[in-house]
């Protein structure tokens, strides 16, 4: 097993690198001059060469590269074009947000996918559960999460007035209070900034929730299917064992142990919904700032962010990898 | 005997039968009643698509300047309303419908044709030449199919050609992994031993007796990916990166009605339900074409 994580942790340096080249070529050598993109037509001949040598274009592209690959190594991908201070700084703040509203996204999915998951399962093929179930599952499959967040703003927000249409509530200020100890020191200012901040997450939690639930109930079903058909929840079974015990204590347990396997696939879908959930509700978060420097040609700013996702959604394929072997020791690398 | 005989046939008929016709035939509902509701759908798509200049009840770009901003049925003539600039909705959605299907499927032809072959050669060949397709596979694979359309998008601008390369490219290494995952499979039996036994050469096999048996499994999976690829060209376009107005696309209708939901939703909720009619016709065929050509993976 160790073998396997050495091996596992080795071929994740030159996919995070190669990951990290292709954000850079593709900015760097696909058609259009960032510098035009940024200026516009107009711009003149001087104009453009200044921004071509403030951006460090004018340098041969092997240099670039190298230098983009040492600096990203470091999480320092330049100063933003627009904001005028640094991408890190800036992705900094953001990342919390982004943070926040995948965590509650995940709770929602499984609050609402797993149990959906599970009596799928074994009410298998019984056409007044399962069949709604799957059909629901599918549903939430089709329905694009930009969709749905805003059926939930018009629902929820401008007919019933019950949630913020737009912005993220003060997030930095709650992190700030933790911070700086004023969390435990004013707990009625802390509870108000939290209960703001949740306000604000409750409508695109449950919009990209939704959407989330649909893909971990349909693994959720395949997981308990798997495992009920095992051997040893015949053997529960036989022993005179009741279903829920038969059901939490044996099947439950072991069918998270395959679901483990789909966290990494969940976070690159997760992250791939706040891009859009951010941008429906106007909530600041890392893809809320993808969209906006990618409207504005703010390349840098892009770069980075498109970068973090990227190691983000490695890193954790590698962290599940791992925990898997940990878990299932059968798993060897092959 | 004569009367045993003579009793089981009626039992059979009287009472058997009938409820196992009933259970079969409900079965066979059950069964076949996804595929049918999203052949259908597909189908209704595909014409409204090709027929757009003959079904559209007006043009997509006429514009109505005493019928802006009107709710379904406001106005005789605009059935699902209108836009901002007084455009009849209804038109601008079925006009609509020839995006999102030339994209979902031209990406899927696109990823499908590169894929498929790379797939292939990596599960048949083996060694380095695996290797090193597997490993850029994964590379690509790194990026969520959204993110990396959306950055070669960036690179290359919004239009009809960009959106079907970029996420063309995007579903590629699903092929390949799929195909070469099918290919590892199919290299082991005996048919493809008799093959090479009989001089077949290395491309040759893969053409005709590789190839040929991935083929199911592989135009199962490109079905789902059709969802895949339409949901992403309205991401594209609802993120403002897809094909640019006035040319109507389900994601920047609903992208432009954005800006109007307080007074005007039924243009986001229209454009939106089309998105999820779609994605959904290809989804429900793509799962029971899973269901009936390969039992094992029935109801996963």
């Amino acid at each position: 097993m160790v073998q396997y994580l050495v091996r596992r942790l080795v071929i994740a340096v030159p996919m995070l690198l190669g990951a990290v080249s292709i954000v850079f070529f593709a900015m760097r050598i696909l058609p259009g001059d960032p510098c035009v993109a940024m200026m516009g037509d107009q711009a003149t001949t001087e104009a453009l060469a200044d921004c071509t040598r403030n951006l460090g274009l004018d340098r041969p592209l092997a240099v670039q590269y190298l230098d983009y690959l040492w600096r990203s190594v470091q999480f320092d991908f330049g100063t933003s074009l627009r904001q005028g201070y640094p991408v890190r700084e800036y992705i900094a703040r953001m990342f919390p947000h982004t943070l926040v509203l995948v965590v509650a996204s995940a709770i929602v999915a499984a609050l609402v996918g797993i149990p959906i998951g599970i009596v799928s399962a074994l009410k298998r093929r019984s056409p007044m559960i399962d069949y709604p179930l799957r059909i629901f599952a599918l549903l939430g499959l089709s329905m694009p999460v930009f969709w749905l967040g805003i059926l939930l703003l018009i629902i929820f927000s401008l007919h019933l007035n019950l949630f913020p249409l737009i912005g993220g509530g003060d997030l930095d200020g709650v992190l700030g209070m933790i911070r700086s100890g004023e969390a435990l020191s004013h707990p009625a200012d802390f509870l108000a900034g939290v209960g703001d901040v949740l306000h604000h997450l409750t409508l695109p939690a449950l919009a990209l929730g939704f959407t989330l639930a649909a893909t971990v109930s349909r693994l959720s079903r395949s997981a308990m299917l798997e495992v009920i058909s095992q051997d040893y929840i015949r053997t529960a079974r036989a022993k005179g064992q009741r279903e829920w015990a038969v059901v939490y204590k044996h099947a439950f347990r072991n069918m998270m142990v395959p679901l483990l396997t789909i966290i990494g696939l969940f976070v690159a879908i997760a992250l791939t919904g706040t891009v859009l959930t951010e941008t429906v509700f106007t909530r600041p978060g890392l893809g809320k700032m993808l969209v906006d420097a990618i409207g504005a040609r703010d390349y840098p700013l892009a770069q980075g962010a498109i970068t973090v996702f990227t190691m983000i959604i490695i890193t954790v394929n590698l962290v599940v990898d791992m925990l898997y072997a940990v878990v299932d020791p059968r798993i060897t690398y092959k | 005997m004569a009367i045993v005989r003579g009793a089981a046939p009626e039992l059979t008929t009287a009472a058997v039968l009938p409820d196992a016709s009933g259970q079969s035939r409900g079965r066979a509902w059950r069964r076949y009643a996804p595929i049918g509701i999203g052949v259908m759908m597909a189908l209704a798509m595909i014409v409204m698509a090709a027929g757009a200049p003959l079904i559209a009840p007006m043009s997509p770009s006429a514009q109505f300047a005493d019928a802006v901003l009107k709710g379904p049925g406001a106005v005789e003539r605009h059935a699902l309303g209108t836009d901002e600039f007084g455009r009849d909705l209804l038109s601008r959605i079925i006009w609509g419908a020839r995006v999102s299907l030339q994209v979902g499927l031209a990406s899927v032809i696109f990823g499908f044709a590169l894929g498929v072959p790379l797939g292939i050669l990596a599960g048949v060949r083996g060694d380095w030449v695996e290797t090193s397709i597997m490993r850029a596979a994964d590379m690509l694979m790194a990026f969520p199919t959204l993110l990396l359309a959306l950055i070669i998008v960036t690179g290359l601008g919004g239009s009809l050609a960009n959106e079907i390369l970029a996420i063309g490219v995007a579903l590629t290494p699903n092929f390949v992994r799929l195909a070469r995952s099918l290919a590892l499979t199919i290299r082991e039996q005996d048919y493809i031993l008799a093959a090479r036994a009989l001089g077949g050469g290395q491309l040759r096999v893969m053409a005709r007796h590789v190839f040929p048996n991935a083929l199911y499994a592989l135009v199962v999976v490109a079905t789902l990916y059709i969802a895949t690829a339409i949901r992403t060209e309205a991401s594209l376009s609802f993120l403002g990166l897809g094909i640019p107005p006035p040319t109507p696309s389900w994601g920047n209708i609903l992208s432009e009605g954005r800006q109007y939901i307080k007074c005007c939703p039924w243009i986001t909720t229209f454009s939106g339900l089309a998105i999820m009619l779609a994605v959904l016709a290809f989804n429900l065929v793509g799962d029971a074409l899973r269901d009936l050509l390969d039992p094992r993976l029935r109801g996963e």
